[in-house]
């Protein structure tokens, strides 16, 4: 200590000069550690990027990690480092679902109170019913964009086509968009003569054609790899749409993709639904005891079809599966490079579908009737319709309401109806923020579309605004997920929350477990009808008349979701005359009729015996 | 709702595809001329039947029943050569197979030279050596045993083996050199090869195929009083097919001859080493009828002693199966 002292006293030697440097190290370092800290806390976190893929008319349980057989390792490995969630709605067709997903605000009010392709008579020239994504909305990507986002988009849009409808003018910085809701992979064909080309934009140029070796899947992956690694140098997180075309009609697909699964599904829609829902109750997709939703009544048993058959329509399905798989490979490619590239790990995954899968045929609307205009028009593009055609450019090819029952297993029905096949769609959420276990499945969560908004708001370190641009907002409909992603909750709403959707008429309300759906006949019975979802997933049940205390309950909640969502009923709907095209309706109970069920009797054979003479 | 007219009856046009898938390899007919058609070597359902009527309208230098194309310098035939038969198709060791029984027939006329030397002119008609044709696949698709393999069938590569063998019962006078019946045994060994190039879809499909084979041939020992000997003579068959629509098709034909040497009680004659070109249309007329149009002619035949053919044929192959005609029974068809 006295050496010590004495070197403070100002004899340094070489000891001392080192303890006094020691000294001004350890005074500088105590006086820097709390401003370092203090600096430390006032950067924000980084941000994470976030990736939004969107399968079109993809169904429930066409991915492997949702009980599909279809081969999607890609998109299963999002669901096994994240979260899947069974319970999650959209709506019952796309650009109604797309506009809730980009603008948090329901239908009613975003403009796509009905698809512009068939918006009523009595809905023309109303608000909210503009058939686009109307400008009194904001959207995903201009308030993502606003909090420092890079936003690019990739993919089919829907949700208008003129200069101040595109992406570009709706908060996208990069896009390569498909502007229409359907067409061509492989080139700009689209479905009628009236509108024969697709419309394509990029970086909000209408485009005059697509590049060399177009193919949707593909090029829009390429894209949009394209447009992460432009920005990556800016520091700021990106939001990518991956607005995927696929599996949406028509089934186009590179040859290499069509014959993977050749015959393996002449097994028939019955087995397959039967296959699928066995692998949904192992995996706790669905709880044990879920009962399928009643097949089709137009739909024949398929172990009553002849292998042709059963070959023709299993090799529609196994062109669909190879979409999806097509499909998967390219998200694997953004995978792959995101990870190349280091942004994996901060990146969030959501992946969807955007309604119920397709069971009608839009064939029979594009062909129409010999001598239409139409029909020449298919005749000239859309006409490769030999089997071995399925899959190249100018064939037209969907799988039909058997198949779309498979995708959508165990639920009824399919896209453009209420019942749980048409709204209820697969959720993947995975990447920084979600803490619940990797791999889990939610089943108790009622999660919707419209609750992206405030969910990756809230991600992105702000909030849905009241006003934008100086006009006042809608109400954001959805709740954010965080709390529930988090672990902290186990659904974004309460057993009062109120769910209602409403496209061509049809109608439905949920509320807990609860659901009252009304329906064009055949496939509604033109009245409500009430279920109890927790019992009854597949919609077997009609409790209306049981229950009348919970159905006038219900209608109330309708009848009030209609006051404040400027909910105006179409006064005609593509469903309307569908009663008279379809045979009708009966009860489909496995075993009936027995008639051509019965197996040949085969008499003991101590019994038998040649005719007498 | 139009968008779900198609629910209602999700299989339509079902069995009109199987038909057709039916029908195309089984009706390009079996010939007499030692030249298989284009398309003979497409595989069919198992089990499908055909009959073929063929007409032949043809000129030069050898006996069109002469699967030796035995040339007769400075000759000038004419003839009408008809061919009826019946083909089946089956599976034999899980593999295509077909077996088929050609019976030619018609009438032949022109200036031969006798071995004598000396210039005749004849006229025969009559039948000709009937022929039994069997032929396995080895290399490419299974065997359709069903519409489902039917529909599934794409020949990618393959490759068969063929067996011909005509009997010498067709009408033979062996005063004269001319005949429809040959007057002895001879045969053929062949490798069919189909080559698929590019989608196999109706209206698009195109296949490269070859035939190499080898003929064999018995002695006629009662040729105008002499024996008749042939060397083997190799053949190579090469077509070019592509549809023009799903119904019409055409081919580029090519063949190669090489040797067959003839040999008349030790006068040795010329070998073969010719060159002949053609070209083939084929039209389905419907779900059992096929027709086809086709035109061959020898190349670089000015020599006397060069093998000189032209041939002009048209053939009309009836096809069928139990199941599809059950079908169209049921639809009233």
């Amino acid at each position: 200590m006295q050496r010590l002292t004495h070197q403070l006293d100002g004899r340094p030697d070489r000891f001392g000069r080192f303890c006094k440097g020691l000294g001004i190290v350890g005074a500088v370092a105590a006086l820097a550690a709390p401003a370092l800290a203090l600096a430390q806390s006032a950067a924000p976190p980084k941000r994470p990027n976030i990736v939004v893929i969107l399968g079109d008319d993809m169904g429930f349980s066409d991915m492997g990690a949702f009980g599909g057989e279809i081969n999607t390792p890609n998109l299963d490995s999002l669901a096994k480092e994240g979260v899947r969630f069974a319970n999650f709605y959209t709506h019952a067709s796309c650009s109604p679902t797309r506009s809730m997903f980009l603008s948090g605000v329901d239908t009613h009010l975003n403009g796509l109170g009905n698809m512009s392709e068939f918006t009523a008579p009595n809905q023309m020239g109303l608000d909210g019913y503009e058939g686009n994504l109307n400008d009194r909305v904001a959207t995903l990507p201009q308030l993502l964009k606003d909090a420092g986002y890079h936003t690019y988009m990739v993919g089919k849009w829907h949700l208008g086509k003129e200069p101040n409808q595109i992406p570009a003018a709706r908060g996208f910085e990069r896009d390569f968009t498909l502007l229409d809701g359907m067409g061509s992979y492989w080139d700009d064909w689209n479905f009628s003569a009236a509108n024969p080309r697709s419309l394509y934009t990029e970086d909000g140029r209408y485009l005059r054609s697509l590049p060399k070796d177009f193919y949707a899947t593909k090029t829009y992956t390429d894209k949009l790899i394209g447009y992460i690694d432009a920005n990556r140098g800016t520091g700021k997180p990106f939001f990518a749409f991956v607005s995927h075309q696929a599996p949406h009609e028509p089934y186009h697909l590179p040859k290499e993709w069509r014959s993977r699964h050749v015959g393996a599904y002449d097994k028939g829609w019955d087995a397959l639904r039967q296959e699928r829902l066995k692998r949904q109750i192992e995996m706790g997709i669905v709880p044990a005891g879920t009962e399928l939703a009643e097949r089709m009544w137009f739909v024949p048993d398929s172990t009553l079809l002849a292998p042709a058959a059963r070959a023709l329509m299993g090799k529609k399905m196994e062109i669909y599966a190879g979409m999806v798989e097509n499909l998967d490979h390219h998200v694997g490619r953004l995978i792959d490079h995101l990870k190349k590239i280091g942004e994996y790990d901060n990146t969030i995954f959501i992946v969807f579908g955007d309604n119920g899968a397709e069971g009608n045929d839009l064939y029979e609307l594009i062909a129409g009737s010999p001598g239409s205009r139409d029909f020449l028009f298919a005749a000239m593009h859309w006409s490769r319709n030999h089997p071995n055609a399925w899959g190249d450019p100018g064939s037209w090819l969907a799988y039909g309401p058997a198949w779309a029952q498979v995708s959508m297993t165990p639920f009824s029905q399919y896209k453009a109806w209420l019942a749980e096949g048409g709204i209820r769609n697969a959720l993947i959420v995975s990447g920084p923020g979600v803490k619940r276990p990797a791999g889990s499945i939610n089943t108790q969560g009622t999660m919707h579309v419209a609750d992206i908004m405030p969910t990756l708001l809230e991600v992105a370190g702000t909030s849905y605004p009241k006003t934008y641009k100086g006009k006042d907002l809608p109400p954001a409909l959805g709740k954010s997920w965080v709390p529930v992603l988090e672990g902290r909750a186990e659904s974004p709403r309460t057993d009062q929350d109120v769910l209602a959707w409403e496209i061509f008429g049809n109608r439905a309300v949920r509320q807990g477990s609860w659901k009252l759906r009304w329906q064009w006949r055949p496939l509604g019975k033109g009245d409500w009808e009430l279920f109890d979802l927790a019992a009854d997933p597949g919609e077997l049940k009609d409790l209306a008349a049981e229950r009348p205390d919970k159905l006038k309950e219900m209608v109330a909640l309708w009848d009030d979701y209609v006051r404040t969502n400027n909910v105006v009923l179409p006064n005609r709907s593509p469903h309307e005359a569908l009663e008279k095209a379809l045979p009708q309706r009966v009860p489909v109970q496995a075993g009936y009729p027995p008639l051509n069920l019965k197996r040949q009797y085969v008499p003991p054979k101590d019994m038998l015996a040649e005719p007498k003479p | 709702m139009n968008i779900v007219r198609g629910l209602m009856n999700p299989f339509a046009g079902l069995r009109s595809i199987a038909l057709t898938l039916l029908v195309v390899g089984v009706l390009c007919p079996l010939q007499a001329m030692s030249q298989v058609p284009p398309r003979f070597y497409w595989k069919t359902l198992s089990g499908a039947n055909a009959v073929p009527l063929i007409v032949t309208s043809m000129t030069g230098n050898t006996n069109p029943f002469d699967a030796a194309h035995t040339i007769t310098p400075g000759a000038e035939f004419e003839g009408t050569l008809a061919l009826a038969g019946y083909a089946r198709t089956f599976t034999l060791f899980d593999r295509s197979a077909m077996a088929a029984v050609l019976l030619p027939m018609g009438r032949i006329s022109g200036d031969v030279i006798t071995p004598l030397g000396e210039p005749v002119s004849q006229s025969v008609s009559g039948f000709g050596d009937p022929t039994v044709e069997f032929n396995l696949n080895l290399i490419g698709p299974k065997p359709q045993k069903s519409i489902p393999d039917v529909l599934r069938y794409e020949p990618g590569f393959s490759l068969d083996v063929i067996a011909d063998l005509a009997i010498p019962i067709g009408e033979y006078d062996s005063s004269q050199p001319l005949n429809v019946g040959q007057n002895r045994w001879y045969g053929r060994i062949g490798f069919p090869v189909v080559w698929q190039l590019g989608a196999w879809v109706p209206g698009r499909r195109t296949t490269l195929e070859f035939l190499p084979a080898v003929w064999l041939f018995g002695d006629n020992t009662d040729y105008v009083g002499k024996t008749l000997e042939t060397d083997p003579l190799f053949q190579i068959d090469a077509h070019l097919t592509r549809d023009f629509t799903q119904h019409f098709w055409g081919s580029l034909d090519a063949a190669w001859y090489n040797g067959a040497e003839a040999t008349v009680d030790g006068g040795k004659g010329e070998e073969l080493d010719n060159y002949g070109f053609g070209l083939t249309l084929g039209y389905q007329i419907n779900d059992n009828l096929g027709l086809t149009f086709s035109y061959k002619s020898t190349a670089s035949d000015q020599a006397p002693d060069d093998l000189q053919l032209d041939v002009f044929m048209i053939s009309l192959v009836s096809g069928w199966h139990p199941i599809i005609e059950g079908s169209k029974r049921l639809k009233g068809e």
